[in-house]
């Protein structure tokens, strides 16, 4: 197996593996909670350990604070390597690498798209919450459905939850269900086109420390890069592209050897 | 399994069409993910409100997209080698078959044999294994690829299909045709088939009994051929309407182009001592210029040589921007012809020759300077035109539009005139035969589509995709094969095949070197 799946496979288990919400049921609600992962992963989960980054800014934001802790998470981490979180340890990433892996009929998507999660970043994510005081984002995350939403629901004992489910909840999973059919078609269509996470770190891509290298000499453009990528980046035309998530197939597959990373 | 039978199947049992079509994980993912969330939602169901809708909509939307699935099959990146192709033929496929020891045989495509000798191979120049040493010997290991042989085909539509010529473009027309179950009639002018490839390319490149094998197994389809008949002169083209329901016109190009200059008469045609040579006539001519840089030019130069000529070829452009094939233009230059760059010839007088040198720019693009005073004379006795063809196409001024150099205007292979359809060199100047071949292939796509109703657009997102078995293969540490050539002293005295055959062995190994693209890139 390639490393970047070990290393997939162990971060779920670092981030989701609160075993004792399985038997008692709840959340946990420990010290470790009071911490941000640095990549979307919903903090309403029974089995996550750590808060979700979008989640608490949001919540700052509806309070008219300013979220000094999770920006600087952002800056640092954006800092030193860009995109690469998403690649490597996003666990909502990872299960679309694996909805993509299905046999299907593919689809590509115009590379236009790729801008739309700034408005989701700014619309949902900074506007909404600021003026109306409710994490907007949260109410739309397919993430937050599919790891917190319907398991706590399904595993309602009071039904006290229950009795929340509205049209909202009906629409949310109609979220999920359309993102997990575009993921099975198009390459992680979610972090391509409305994660706010990755609109982030996608700032930082051309001032990381991390960075690709191209040399223009050695490239043949035969295009085995942007074919092995999993975000669909023509590599070889922009090497710190917003979509690069700095999983560095495409150093392993590229036949001459062109394409290189290095720490500045 | 029919691909609209699983699409059948998957719209009552979501995944069933791709479990029977063999993809099994594809199938219950796609059922778990449907009936999952259904159930899901019916555990948690506490009454009717509008944001069902919504939910309905990404269900049906889910349903779409499985039975969508179903019919179309997996979506694979093409490689390189397959989208580089004029032919339509994905080469990483009969690669592949090679390297596994021929188990199953290639489905037939017209003129294979044919375009393993005389295709230009851009594949060969897109290939990925180009960056870690060379490319694949792609065109080359054709020769190693076992083929279905067709069966005559019953005629299951009452529509008729004319073809005018019996050229690579129009018999491949014809044979997609035939398989579709049309009734197809090919007007050729000449007394045999094969167009360009009968008449015009010499015996050391193409052998007339190759040739004749390759038309024979592809018209046993049941193509109806009818010999002597020049469209516009024995038979009109109002005739050919009515009697027809679709006319398919691949007549190719044939009218040579003109460089004019003064005293252009003098010069010999090129085609026509291509026609000659081919019937068997010798020319004596002593000392040769030929004037052009195409395949047709490199064709005139290597016949004359073999029958005692002393030939030169001059060029306008730099060598390395000729258009004929590399690999003819080595062989050419090893023969003893020599290549003379940067020269245009501006005036033939009765015992004189004058040319005048060039300057131009890298590439083939922008046009060509002529250096003011650089006049000299040449010696030589005859002096050949080969600077390319423009189709002839006269006899349909009245039916449809065509540009000022004659080419036909087309769009999806219709013409402005809603019965005719055009392809092949009438409509492309003058293309490779790999052109040719995919142009047929397309426009009998086209016309079956026109039959039946369908529009172009809707037919481009129902195209299925081909995802055959082939074997992942572990990067091969082998240089390229060196193709064996005859030695040049042999072979410049007969028109016998240059190239060489080698064992199976050999080729084995060259096609294990193939990097399976579309299976390594699988994410």
């Amino acid at each position: 197996m390639k490393l970047k799946r070990i290393i997939q496979i162990i971060a779920v288990i670092i981030h989701n593996s609160y075993i004792p919400a399985l038997l008692k049921g709840g959340l946990y609600q420990g010290f470790l909670k009071k911490g941000c992962t640095p990549i979307l992963n919903c903090w309403g989960c029974p089995l996550a350990w750590y808060s979700c980054p979008m989640g608490g800014l949001q919540h700052f934001i509806a309070l008219r604070l300013i979220p000094y802790y999770i920006i600087g998470l952002f800056g640092t981490v954006g800092m030193i390597v860009g995109r690469m979180s998403c690649g490597w340890i996003c666990p909502f990433g990872f299960f679309q690498d694996l909805l993509y892996k299905i046999r299907s009929a593919k689809m590509k998507l115009p590379r236009w798209c790729s801008y739309f999660k700034y408005a989701m970043l700014v619309g949902a994510a900074i506007m909404l919450p600021y003026f109306i005081g409710e994490p907007w984002f949260c109410k739309l995350c397919p993430d937050g459905n599919l790891i917190a939403g319907i398991p706590l629901v399904l595993s309602d004992k009071t039904s006290d939850l229950k009795a929340l489910v509205g049209w909202h909840f009906y629409m949310k999973a109609a979220i999920l269900v359309a993102v997990i059919l575009f993921s099975i078609s198009i390459k992680r269509f979610f972090c391509r086109t409305l994660c706010p996470v990755g609109a982030i770190y996608s700032i930082f891509n051309r001032f990381s420390l991390l960075k690709l290298q191209i040399d223009k000499e050695k490239c043949i453009e035969c295009e085995s890069c942007r074919m092995v990528c999993p975000m669909d980046v023509p590599i070889y035309q922009s090497s710190n592209h917003i979509d690069c998530i700095r999983c560095l197939d495409c150093v392993k597959v590229c036949p001459t050897k062109a394409i290189k990373y290095e720490v500045r | 399994m029919k691909y609209g039978k699983a699409a059948l199947i998957s719209a009552f049992v979501v995944g069933g069409g791709q479990i029977c079509s063999g993809r099994l994980w594809a199938g219950i993912s796609f059922a778990v993910f449907f009936y999952g969330s259904i159930a899901i939602m019916i555990k948690i169901w506490t009454g009717f409100n509008p944001g069902f809708w919504g939910l309905l909509a990404a269900w049906v939307l889910v349903w779409l997209y499985n039975v969508y699935d179903a019919y179309k099959g997996v979506g694979y990146e093409k490689p390189p080698c397959e989208k580089a192709c004029p032919a339509g033929i994905a080469p990483w496929i009969y690669v592949n078959l090679v390297a596994a020891d021929n188990s199953q045989p290639y489905s037939f495509v017209p003129f294979f044999r044919t375009l393993e000798l005389i295709c230009p191979a851009p594949c060969e120049d897109q290939c990925t294994r180009r960056g870690i040493d060379a490319a694949v010997a792609i065109r080359y290991l054709k020769s190693g690829v076992k083929m279905q042989v067709p069966t005559p085909k019953q005629k299951t539509k009452k529509e008729r299909i004319a073809v005018i010529g019996a050229g690579p473009c129009g018999l491949t027309a014809a044979y997609y045709l035939v398989n579709k179950g049309y009734g197809v009639t090919v007007f050729e002018r000449e007394q045999k088939p094969g167009g360009v490839l009968a008449t015009l390319i010499p015996e050391f490149r193409l052998p007339q009994s190759l040739l004749d094998k390759e038309i024979e197994a592809a018209m046993n389809v049941g193509v109806e051929l009818k010999y002597g008949v020049a469209v516009g002169k024995d038979l009109s083209m109002d005739e050919l309407l009515e009697t027809y329901d679709i006319v398919f016109v691949a007549t190719g190009a044939w009218k040579p182009t003109k460089l004019g200059i003064p005293g252009e008469k003098r010069a010999l045609v090129g085609f026509d001592i291509l026609r000659q040579i081919k019937k068997g006539e010798k020319f004596k001519l002593g000392k040769v210029g030929v004037i052009g840089g195409g395949n047709t030019a490199i064709d005139i130069a290597r016949s004359l040589i073999r029958q005692g000529n002393e030939v030169k070829i001059y060029y306008r452009r730099r060598i390395e921007d000729m258009p004929a094939e590399r690999e003819d233009r080595v062989e050419a230059q090893e023969e003893g012809i020599e290549i003379v760059p940067l020269t245009v010839p501006i005036k033939i007088e009765e015992n004189r020759i004058i040319m005048q040198k060039t300057e131009c720019r890298e590439g083939r693009k922008g046009g060509v300077k002529v250096i003011q005073g650089s006049e000299f004379d040449v010696d030589l006795d005859h002096i050949v035109m080969a600077i390319g063809q423009y189709p002839d196409t006269d006899f349909l001024k009245e039916y449809l539009k065509s540009d000022t150099s004659g080419c036909i205007k087309t769009k999806n292979w219709r013409t402005s005139h809603p019965k005719i359809f055009a392809g092949g060199d009438a409509v492309l100047g003058s293309k490779t035969v790999a052109h040719a071949v995919g142009h047929g292939l397309n426009a009998a796509e086209q016309i079956d589509l026109y039959m039946r109703g369908i529009h172009p657009l809707f037919a481009r997102i129902l195209k299925r995709t081909y995802y055959p078995h082939v074997f992942f293969l572990p990067l091969h540490p082998v240089e390229r094969m060196v193709i064996p050539h005859r030695k040049v002293e042999d072979r410049i005295h007969d028109f016998e095949e240059v190239e060489l055959k080698v064992s199976k062995n050999e080729l084995k190994k060259e096609a294990k070197r193939c990097l399976s693209c579309p299976l390594r890139y699988r994410p």
